[in-house]
């Protein structure tokens, strides 16, 4: 009898269990293949965010915060541009954005022609436009977002005045602050000025050293680094401290440092924080960096755009802090990231 | 269960069937729909490409019909130019316009707010066109172009992501559709298997009982009826076949049992009679031979024997001696068989007394083969016969009485005849007197002996119905004639 119970007992599990499982498994399988595209977020507005052929860590930094904030506040922003197959150029850009009516747009400025024609033209379209980093004030954008340059030139006074305190008797040592070739972004000047300013207070106008500048040509797809490397490999030329003014000037210059074993040699002053410079920093290749805080910059333009949106006015600019990170912080930070990849 | 047990044989059988159908149809339905809407799938996955590359020949369309309209200004042109731009407008509305998240949705969004900017630039080139208004439709047209490019631009951007999307969607169908494809063939397998074990279980069932049943009838059919009851678990045909087949068993042993004690009953029955018969010949013998016994006599016989023969005389004592011995030998022969001889000489020794008593009327003659006197026979057999020839044959004619005694072999058998030339008799006593109708008291109250009748029985208990007695008489006064033929059982002497 308990035979037969059993017997009773698989045949029921045959007939019943394995279609049953067979539908189960079958489903997920076709559900788990017939991924439906997930229901979009409809957003209420469309702001774009326009850098041109500015990119690297910074640009993707102060994109995605602006993309959270909107997110927040109900509010689409798309890198415009980023993915289509052709280059455009920022004016370009400026004018797609504006066919496409968009209702905002984020512009990494500049002081030419073209892009206070062509902010004015969206302006005049309805379509609000926030610079940051850099500004337009010819134009009629209705807000900058940025940091102060001059601070910021201030800020590399004090770091070369440290590189000096510990290593005295250099005083006489070449200084060389790389900047952009750009005559019409008034921004490099600034930080050179505030660094003379900056050097002349805090040693004196005798004690004044001399800071040598150079342009480096941005024409080219990969000028930028060639030009630093053969700045490297001349040995009369290579400088002291070696003040570089933007993310991908960092960048090469700590690795043609390292390529040309000048780590120590050179003392290199960097701007912006990437992991890589992180790195770099906690290895006191690149002495001390200068990032303005991207998370808040991206904020503040979706906010700026948001308040003109909502009330027909905004704060014409909007100050964003500048953070320093010495090669301690970036110590303390990559512990800190360590830690956090532990906890996930 | 329960009911699986009350179906009949046909009922389970399309249960049966029915059952392992249902379950292959349905996994194979199953398996069928699923893989059709994969196909389904398969097949939609690069409708959106189709779709925009409609998009991308329908604003080529447009922009040639312009270009067209602006070359010639046909009306054919403006004709094909309005159609144009009618099916791009009919495009385009099929596209996103909301901002979304999704990058595809919006790059679609864009596409329909440049395009809208498209549209209406060349409906302006087309209005400064016919306005020939040409430094305007000059220059407008170069912004339209670029346009042109850009919607284009962004056209082919949404078609390389959404190509990028649907491949991925078509290696994950692909993917599954192979496993769907394993799993399909592993299910049927599986359910064959079920299947399979299914059938072969419930036929079992069904002839496990066909079985037995057989092999129980086979022993039965070799005569063993002390089979045990089959059980009957179901109620289908098997299952009243087994339980007729119980009852028809049980039936038989209650039969043949009823029969033997019958049999026995009737075997008993027969015995007991034939003891009885046996017991009231021997009654009878006893009774018979009691009334020939005088034992008294014999021995007071021999005391007148010894007396005669003390006073010398002779005839007395031959007399009494004849007398004595004719006694002793009732006395003595009284259960035992005798020879053919010892009866002989006992009728001699009885016509010797007769003759001594009547005064030698009696003549008697004898023709014996004297190689036979060693036959056994019962005792009493012939001094009966002589004693009825002499009571009922001569004692009352008026001439010489004469009897004759023949004892001879004829083909195996022996003939003994007793003759008298007396009275005879008459057909019908002699019948009377064979079949034994004669009354009991008749044939032996009038005798000093032993009756005829007594004399048949006897023999043909004796020979176990192999002695024959005859009686021959030509009528009244012409003698009588009795003839016993007994079977030949030893070798002369």
């Amino acid at each position: 009898m308990k035979k037969k119970k059993m017997t009773i007992f698989l045949l029921v599990a045959i007939f019943i269990l394995i279609p049953t499982a067979l539908t189960v498994f079958g489903y997920r399988i076709y559900v788990g293949a017939s991924k439906e595209i997930e229901q979009p977020v409809i957003y209420d507005r469309h702001y774009v965010m326009i850098t041109g052929d500015k990119d690297g860590g910074l640009w993707d930094s102060v994109y995605e915060s602006a993309r959270e904030e909107g997110e927040q506040r109900g509010i689409c922003v798309e890198r415009f541009g980023s993915g289509l197959p052709v280059k455009y150029d920022r004016d370009q850009l400026i004018k797609m954005a504006v066919q496409a009516s968009v209702d905002g747009i984020i512009l990494a400025g500049d002081e030419s022609e073209e892009t206070i024609s062509g902010i004015n033209r969206a302006v005049d379209s309805g379509i609000p436009v926030v610079t940051v980093f850099n500004d337009c004030s010819g134009s009629r954008r209705q807000c900058f977002v940025g940091s102060n340059y001059y601070h910021v030139g201030e800020e590399y006074g004090r770091q070369i005045r440290r590189i000096l305190q510990v290593n005295p008797k250099s005083y006489t040592q070449k200084i060389l602050v790389l900047m952009e070739e750009n005559p019409k972004d008034a921004s490099s000047n600034l930080i050179l000025l505030g660094i003379r300013e900056s050097l002349e207070q805090q040693l004196g106008v005798t004690r004044a050293i001399s800071i040598e500048t150079a342009q480096v040509d941005n024409s080219g797809s990969f000028s930028a680094e060639e030009y630093i490397r053969d700045l490297f490999l001349n040995e009369e030329e290579v400088p002291d401290i070696l003040i570089c003014l933007s993310e991908v000037y960092t960048q090469c210059a700590y690795q043609a440092a390292v390529d040309y074993n000048k780590v120590g040699d050179v003392q290199i002053l960097g701007y912006y924080c990437s992991d890589q410079l992180l790195d770099a920093l906690s290895k006191d290749i690149v002495k001390a960096t200068i990032t303005p805080d991207t998370d808040k910059m991206g904020r503040l333009c979706v906010k700026a755009l948001e308040e003109y949106q909502q009330t027909g006015y905004t704060n014409g600019y909007e100050t964003v802090d500048l953070k320093l990170v010495t090669s301690g912080d970036a110590r303390k930070l990559l512990v800190e990231q360590q830690k956090e990849e532990e906890e996930k | 269960m329960k009911k699986w047990m009350h179906m009949t044989l046909q009922q389970k059988l399309i249960t049966l069937f029915c059952l392992t159908s249902a379950v292959i149809l349905t996994v194979n339905l199953f398996t069928y729909s699923m893989l059709s809407q994969m196909m389904g799938r398969v097949e939609s996955v690069y409708t959106s490409n189709v779709n925009l590359n409609d998009l991308s020949n329908g604003l080529e369309e447009l922009q040639a019909a312009m270009s067209a309209y602006l070359s010639t200004k046909s009306s054919d042109a403006m004709e094909q130019y309005y159609r144009s731009e009618q099916e791009y407008r009919n495009l385009i509305d099929t596209l996103n316009r909301k901002a979304t998240d999704n990058e595809i949705l919006l790059t679609e969004k864009n596409i329909y707010s440049l395009s809208q900017s498209y549209l209406e630039l060349t409906g302006e080139i087309i209005q400064a066109k016919r306005g020939r208004n040409v430094e305007k439709y000059a220059s407008l047209y170069d912004e339209a172009s670029e346009l042109y490019d850009e919607v284009n631009t962004f056209i082919y951007s949404l078609n390389n992501d959404q190509f990028r999307n649907n491949s991925e969607t078509y290696r994950a169908l692909a993917e599954s559709m192979r496993y769907m494809e394993m799993i399909t063939i592993a299910v049927l397998l599986l359910v064959l298997l079920g299947n399979a074990s299914l059938i072969v279980m419930s036929t079992k069932m069904i002839t496990e009982p066909l079985k037995l049943l057989a092999a129980t009838a086979n022993e039965v059919a070799q005569g063993n009826f002390e089979v045990q009851q089959l059980p009957v678990e179901q109620m289908d045909e098997v299952g009243i076949v087994t339980r007729a087949f119980n009852q028809m068993v049980t039936s038989i042993r209650t039969y043949i049992e009823q029969l033997r004690e019958t049999m026995e009953r009737e075997n008993q029955l027969k015995e007991r009679e034939f003891l009885m018969q046996n017991h009231l010949k021997d009654a009878q013998l006893k009774y018979l031979q009691a009334q020939i016994n005088p034992h008294f006599l014999f021995n007071t016989l021999n005391a007148g024997a010894q007396l005669a023969m003390m006073e010398d005389a002779e005839k007395t004592q031959q007399f009494l001696l004849n007398v004595s011995e004719f006694f002793r030998y009732n006395v003595r022969k009284d259960d035992t068989p005798v020879t053919l001889g010892e009866e002989i000489r006992l009728v001699d020794n009885y016509v010797y007394i007769l003759n001594v008593r009547f005064s030698g009327e009696i003549l008697f003659e004898k023709d014996v083969d004297e190689s036979l006197y060693h036959i056994p026979v019962p005792g009493m057999i012939l001094q009966p016969l002589v004693e009825n020839a002499v009571n009922y044959g001569i004692r009352n004619i008026d001439w010489k009485g004469r009897i004759e005694l023949t004892v001879c072999k004829k083909n195996d058998r022996i003939s003994i005849s007793v003759w008298d030339n007396g009275a005879g008799m008459t057909k019908e006593r002699i019948e009377q007197v064979l079949s034994g109708e004669l009354p009991e008291e008749t044939s032996a109250s009038d005798s000093n002996g032993v009756g005829v009748r007594n004399v048949i029985e006897r023999l043909k208990l004796f020979f176990d119905d192999q002695a024959q007695m005859d009686i021959y008489s030509e009528g009244l006064n012409m003698g009588t004639e009795f003839v016993i033929t007994i079977p030949f059982t030893g070798e002369e002497e």
